[in-house]
This record gives structure tokens, C-alpha cells and sequence, in this order.
């Protein structure tokens, strides 16, 4: 998934399940109870991003991207083939959120989320350094590999500010 | 599919009629859209504009059947409540009032939706208490098929589109069925056009 020098600053977006590894401004919107998840290497000036909205995979394996414990590996796995080290890895997330609490016929999915994001980081040895997560409202979030690994998170009624 | 789109005709006619009444002004309907969405293309029908949704989960025969949502812009949904509660500014934030307001016109609307539905179908789907968000409707909607019982690859929506040009009120009716519930609705619609 490398790509020719991005033509313009128009992010890719980054889709429920979706995944996207590169140099090029990636954004996943409207994040409710899903997980927007960000690897920048800060050696090599490139990162992942993944659009994660359920824990767990249960055995699928046609959308890795769509669940955080397949997803985890999935992006630690690209970043390696295109040569990153995991100690230059910087993790980021956001997301996370619950929105309908009366419907909490299924537990907090977005806490969970959170949660098998970490424990999955951890089993590899990786930490999170910042993270926007929980609350109720919904977040848009953008990372930026150009820029320093930025990445950016914005809600409804607010402008972007960075974590 | 022909019938499914009748099923949503007949509930958004429903609910565009008690929208009139309650603004005491003709309501436009769009011809109702049954979407097939894979989730990973959602943003695509379903932007982070901000907006005011109504949900009510599908219960009754079916419990956990699915999700009703009254959908309206923040912008329509101020025309909307002013035009209800008599105010006039459209630059306004909501306050509780215009919440009571939206949850009213959801209930009502929800409610003439799935009694339409419920009779042509011949059993009872009732509308859970409401729940408003206000807020990116994108976020909303994928909390929304994030719980639902099944892990999905894609949803059915059922849109239809309800305008009061008078107000410039825009605001769509939706309802998201879980994949059981669409199976009970495609076994009642051939029973009824095939009866043996």
C-alpha cells in the first residue's frame, strides 16, 4: 500500500473497517462508539490508521480492520513489511465514545473497544503515549505522517485540536 | 422488493401526514429509498454534519427488532421547534425545550410509522422509549449498528425524505431493521401476496 507523492492535501478517508498505510493525511469521521487508532513511525515519517468498531473478531478474518483484535496486528503487521522498528512507534486513539446509554443492551462497546485496543497493544509490547477517549459525543479524527505524526480530533460544536 | 418498498411507503405516508398536522402545513415525501449500505461506505450516505436524531428501538413480537430514527439537520431542527414553540430567530442554540419538542415530533412520528407498518404486516412493533442525540449524525448511526445483534457487513435503511418547503424544514424518517426482523417482514409480505 505505498503510494506515488500524495497531489494534494486531501486526506484519505478511512472507512468503518477501513485501514490505510503511508505518508498521506488519513481521517476517519464521525467516530462514535469506534475506534480511530494511529501508529506513526517517528524514524521512517510514516503511519497507519484503522477505523476499528467492534472488539472482537470472533474468528473472521474477510475484515481485519473492523475489529480491534485482529486490527492491532494488522497495522503492526504492514508497518513491519515496510521495514518500521516497533521502537520508533508512536500509538495514538480516539473514539471510544457511548453515545446511547438506554440502549445498553450490549454493554459499553466503545469502553470495550478502548480496552482490547490496549490489552492488544500491550501483548506486543507497545503503550498508548495519547488518547481522546470515552464521553458521549461523537469525534472526527485526522493524523498526519507529513506532519510530525499529528493527529487531530474534533467533535460537533468544536475545532480540531491536537493530541 | 417491491413490497419492502411499499411496507416503507405506507409507514413514512404515515408519518409525514402527523408531521403536517403538528406544523399545520403541507409536508412533502420523497419516494421512499430502501439503501443497502456496506458500513465502510456509511460516510458516504451519512456525513459528520451535525443533527438531531430521534431513535427508538423496534420491540414488541420482535424484541430488539432494529432502530427507528427521525432524522433532521440542527438547522431544520431549530425551524422545526420554532415554528412549534412560536419563536421566530433562526441563529438560536437548543435548549431543553426544543429537546422536549424534537422528542414529541420523533415519538408521534415513530409511532404513526409503526402502526402503519405493524397493520399491513399483521403483528405489533412497538417503539421503545426515545433517545436524543444531537450531534455528528455519523457517529450516531454507526453507535447505532455497532449494537446491533448481528456483526454486519451492511445495513438496510429504509429513507424517506419529509420537507416543509413553508418552514424550510428538511428532515428524513429511517429505520434500520436487524436481519431477523427483515427476514420476518420478507416472510409476512409473501404470505400476504401469495396466500395458500
Amino acid at each position: 500500500m505505498t503510494e506515488p507523492a500524495p497531489q494534494s492535501k486531501l486526506p484519505v478517508m478511512i472507512g468503518i473497517g477501513e485501514y490505510h498505510v503511508g505518508s498521506v493525511p488519513m481521517m476517519a469521521i464521525g467516530l462514535g462508539s469506534c475506534i480511530g487508532l494511529t501508529i506513526y513511525d517517528k524514524d521512517r515519517h510514516i503511519g497507519a490508521m484503522v477505523h476499528i468498531m467492534l472488539p472482537e473478531s470472533s474468528g473472521r478474518s474477510d475484515r481485519p480492520g473492523k475489529y480491534a483484535d485482529t486490527a492491532v496486528p494488522l497495522l503492526l503487521n504492514k508497518l513491519t513489511e515496510m521495514g518500521c522498528r516497533k521502537a520508533s512507534l508512536v500509538v495514538k486513539m480516539a473514539g471510544g465514545a457511548c453515545m446511547f446509554e438506554y440502549f445498553g443492551n450490549n454493554l459499553n462497546i466503545g469502553e470495550r473497544n478502548a480496552e482490547k485496543v490496549r490489552a492488544i497493544l500491550t501483548e506486543n509490547h507497545l503503550r498508548i503515549v495519547a488518547e481522546e477517549v470515552g464521553g458521549k459525543s461523537g469525534r472526527t479524527v485526522a493524523f498526519y505522517p507529513d506532519e510530525g505524526g499529528k493527529v487531530t480530533v474534533r467533535s460537533a460544536d468544536g475545532a480540531a485540536h491536537e493530541i | 422488493m417491491d413490497a419492502m418498498q411499499e411496507l416503507g411507503n405506507i409507514g413514512a405516508a404515515h408519518a409525514a401526514t402527523t408531521l403536517s398536522q403538528m406544523l399545520s402545513s403541507p409536508v412533502e415525501m420523497s419516494v421512499p429509498k430502501i439503501k443497502v449500505v456496506d458500513v465502510a461506505q456509511l460516510g458516504s450516505h451519512i456525513g459528520e454534519e451535525s443533527a438531531a436524531l430521534v431513535v427508538f428501538e423496534l420491540q414488541g413480537e420482535i424484541p430488539h427488532g432494529g432502530y427507528i430514527i427521525f432524522y433532521i439537520s440542527r438547522k431544520s431542527a431549530v425551524y422545526l421547534t420554532n415554528t412549534m414553540l412560536g419563536l421566530t430567530d433562526p441563529d438560536r442554540p437548543l435548549n431543553e425545550m426544543d429537546e422536549s419538542a424534537l422528542l414529541e415530533v420523533g415519538n408521534i412520528m415513530a409511532s404513526a410509522f409503526l402502526d402503519a407498518t405493524a397493520e399491513l404486516l399483521g403483528f405489533i412493533m412497538l417503539p421503545s422509549p426515545p433517545v436524543l442525540t444531537i450531534d455528528m449524525a455519523h457517529a450516531a448511526m454507526q453507535s447505532l449498528i455497532a449494537q446491533m445483534q448481528e456483526d454486519i457487513d451492511e445495513v438496510m435503511l429504509f429513507s424517506t425524505e419529509l420537507v416543509c418547503a413553508e418552514h424550510k424544514i428538511d428532515s428524513d424518517i429511517i429505520m434500520m431493521p436487524e436481519t431477523s426482523t427483515l427476514k420476518t417482514f420478507v416472510e409476512r409480505l409473501e404470505n400476504l401476496m401469495n396466500p395458500s
